[in-house]
């Protein structure tokens, strides 16, 4: 076990080799080594950007204005889990609910982004609500009244502190896919609108500092943690 | 033209500019010894670095990066940047043994995010062996760190309340005499029912809130103008002379361009932090003729506690004076009768919050949880563990030649877990937990009995350890290596034993205190 990639030492390799790169401008004293090579046109590339602010574009968040599309779960699991938040995060007072958050859209595309097994908990998880589902009530979980839907959800919930979900698979999932569905309504624009300034979700938030551009490479993607 | 191979030495080298090599470059540089500080990772400005930002505005809405740092459970997507990255300096575990080795590399170390809990370890832990036969006791006492904490807990203006335990030594404490809240009142109140101290917390409040080595100590290394520091440069190795086996060279690959350079020094400083620095030494080859070097690797158990509710603050009722508060329980097992199944103990961290309470401690949801929610807000108070974990020869540290990092230096292979003695005294801790709670009058909601992986308390410790004895300890009483006398260790990596007690304190009053002796060597000649 690792906790991480084996393969640094090849990607450095590959990385050793790299053009150079011509300065923008030309350098100032005779005493520069190499010169700049005369810019291909009238002007030099980079005239003018030394002054320009940010430009005011009245930037927006793709939520805003964009669905997103879902390509990890089945038309199937997808059903079930848009069920799953109506039921466990619904609207309350003037918050919008995991639907109108767009919560199971957002999972479908952070579960598909993630290690194997969290996507198998999920897959797995919501395949068996829906299978219990037409055990016990002979219609898909997604049509299923709060009632019926409370029987298959309540004897899975348990009470846990942070880092320790339960570890039976199943009420992992239950339990886990509660978290996970309040999380991704809570931190949503939607909610943000609708909340005062204290509970906006707002945090100090850290830029890559200095970075080595090198990470991303020597990171495979998709990485399953301790491959 | 200046000579491009420069061949002045330096006098000392520091390699880390955290609480340590900030410690040491302070005290070296005041006696007018001049410094050379070496940081693996860049500056950091936070105008520049750090924007305040709504969760739904980053790319994963504020969860975790997938795949990204799973051993950092501190992390998250909003300081994720701040951690070492464990696919660009990764460390390896057997499958049963995981490991979360927690590390910053920005100027500054871990200093710049610490908690600042401030203790000093007891003579409990100084003469753990003396107390109860296990592994060995450290080569100093309490009295010869006492002073050395005194000065440190001034600079890092450490507020406490002397409390006159002979387990929780008092300090040189910016007062805390204010009034407490009631919550902390009444479980202080059950705890002399079952004759258990309940004490107040101890904790740096440093300058202009912040308590690191950026800002209390560098700037005074910075004012003699003997310091000299250089970001973004990886020490890779040491080596030593042949003839007199000094060490005389330290080897460091640029981390942006990987471009390989060396520097000459007189004296060695090692302040990588405490695994780091042992890594350093096991890929030098250096300062391992007593065969421990990499061995006793403690850390603390973490993660088992519970949370409960205070019923008083319940529904609209809570307010500052009831809920807003802390309290430090300190090790209170094996002081006299002994434990019935485990060796030393564990101290409980308790605190209370006017704030609202996480939707896990209640097993429901939808319009009944927000209930719930709306009702307990600002009644929630948790008690968690910080357990001793017994320094074994088997929880050990070694270099995985296959596996290097993104400069090509070869990694950690960590061995570390916890034995029952560690999973007894957990158990102890959540029991005792709840009995106190519920004598309390608390309401308890949630209990965990399951720690944390090793190395989760971001405390790992020895390694490199002290000792009288050349045959059996990697470092002297005052961190210079027993086999190399220019080579002094100034982190966690010297302790013994690692006891309950967040470690800071006592790792800066070690550094000051090595620093000292070192600056005294120096004048004498003798190194
Ligand atoms: C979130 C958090 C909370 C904490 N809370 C507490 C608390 O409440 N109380 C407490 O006592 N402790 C706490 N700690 C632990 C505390 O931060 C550490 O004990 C302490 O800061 C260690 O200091 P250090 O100088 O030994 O190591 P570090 O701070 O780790 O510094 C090591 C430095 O060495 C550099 N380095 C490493 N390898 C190399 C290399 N090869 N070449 C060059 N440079 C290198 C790194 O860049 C780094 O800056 C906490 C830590 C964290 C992260």
């Amino acid at each position: 076990m690792m906790a991480a990639s084996l393969s640094s030492k090849v990607v450095l390799a590959q990385q050793q080799t790299g053009g150079q790169v011509a300065p923008a401008t030309p350098p100032q004293t005779g005493l520069a080594p190499t010169p700049a090579p005369p810019a291909p046109g009238p002007v030099p590339w980079m005239s003018g950007l030394d002054n320009l602010k940010p430009p005011a574009l009245g930037e927006i968040t793709a939520d805003m204005v964009a669905v997103t599309e879902t390509r990890f779960f089945t038309g199937l699991q997808m059903a079930t889990l848009r069920h799953l938040c109506d039921l466990l995060v619904p609207p309350w007072g003037k918050y919008p609910g995991a639907l109108e958050a767009g919560a199971p859209e957002f999972l479908d595309f952070l579960i598909g982004a993630s290690p194997l097994d969290r996507q198998q908990l999920f897959q797995g998880g919501l395949d068996r609500l829906d299978r219990e589902s037409n055990e016990h009530f002979h219609k898909a979980f997604a049509a299923l009244a709060p009632a019926e839907a409370d029987t298959l959800i309540r004897p899975w919930l348990r009470t846990w502190m942070t880092d320790h979900p339960p570890t039976e698979p199943y009420a992992r999932f239950i339990n886990l896919a509660h978290a996970d569905i309040r999380t991704a309504t809570i931190n949503s624009q939607a909610w943000a609108q609708a909340a005062d300034a204290q509970s906006r979700g707002e945090a100090l938030y850290w830029f890559p500092v200095d970075p080595d551009l090198r990470r991303k490479l020597t990171s495979a993607p998709g990485l399953a943690p301790n491959a | 033209m200046p000579d491009s191979k420069p061949d002045s030495k330096v006098d000392v080298l520091i390699i880390g500019s955290g609480h340590s090599g900030g410690m040491a470059a302070k005290v070296l540089c005041e006696q007018g010894i001049s410094c050379l500080m070496l940081n693996a990772g860049p500056i950091v400005d936070v105008q520049k670095d750090t924007e305040t930002r709504p969760a739904y505005s980053l790319p994963y809405r504020g969860f975790k990066e997938p795949g990204r740092l799973p051993h950092v459970f501190q992390s998250n997507e909003f300081n994720a940047n701040t951690w070492v990255d464990e696919q660009e300096v990764p460390y390896t575990y057997a499958a049963d043994q995981p490991y979360n080795w927690v590390r910053v590399r920005l100027f500054g170390g871990r200093s710049l995010f610490w908690s600042r809990q401030s203790f000093r370890l007891s003579d409990y832990e100084f003469k753990a062996k003396s107390h109860d036969g296990f592994g060995e006791d450290w080569p100093i006492s309490l009295a010869d760190l006492a002073p050395y904490y005194a000065r440190v807990e001034e600079i890092f203006r450490v507020q406490g309340k002397t409390e006159g335990l002979p387990q929780y030594p008092d300090g040189n404490f910016v007062p805390d005499d204010g009034a407490w809240c009631g919550a902390m009142e009444r479980l202080s109140a059950a705890g002399r029912k079952a004759s258990i101290p309940v004490c107040r917390q101890r904790r740096s409040l440093g300058r202009d809130g912040l308590a690191s080595s950026v800002n209390l100590l560098l700037p005074d290394a910075v004012r003699t103008g003997k310091l000299q520091a250089i970001p973004n440069v990886v020490v890779r190795q040491l080596t030593t002379d042949r003839n007199t086996g000094l060490v005389n060279e330290v080897h460091f690959v640029d981390r942006l361009s990987r471009r390989e350079m060396s520097v000459k020094a007189r004296v060695v400083v090692l302040a990588a932090g405490t695994l780091e620095s042992t890594r350093l030494l096991l890929n030098s080859g250096l300062a391992n003729s007593s065969g421990v070097l990499g061995h006793y690797l403690v850390d603390q158990v973490y993660g088992a506690g519970i949370v409960c509710s205070v019923p008083e603050a319940r529904n609209g009722k809570s307010t500052d004076a009831l809920m807003d508060g802390g309290a430090l329980i300190p090790r209170f097992r094996n002081l006299g009768k002994p434990a019935k199944d485990f060796l030393r103990g564990y101290a409980l961290n308790v605190y209370s919050s006017t704030h609202a309470m996480d939707p896990r401690n209640f097993a429901t949801y939808g319009a009944d949880l927000q209930q719930k929610l709306a009702s307990y807000h600002g009644s929630g108070l948790s008690m968690g563990i910080m357990g001793e974990v017994l320094p074994r020869y088997e929880n050990h540290v070694s270099i995985n030649k296959d596996v290097v990092d993104a400069w090509g230096i070869p990694v950690l292979h960590i061995a570390a877990s916890y034995t029952d003695n560690e999973k007894n005294l957990t158990r102890d801790a959540v029991d005792t937990s709840i009995e106190l709670a519920e004598s309390a009058g608390f309401e308890v909601l949630s209990k965990n009995y399951e720690p944390n992986p090793p190395g989760y308390s971001i405390h790992e410790l020895g390694t490199c350890r002290m000792g009288n004895d050349a045959k059996t300890s990697v470092l002297n009483p005052w961190g210079q290596s027993h086999d190399i006398r220019n080579l002094v260790v100034v982190d966690g990596s010297s302790f013994v034993s690692g006891g309950w007690q967040n470690p800071t304190m006592t790792i800066t009053a070690l550094a000051m205190r090595a620093a000292e002796h070192l600056a005294e060597q120096m004048r004498q000649g003798a190194v």
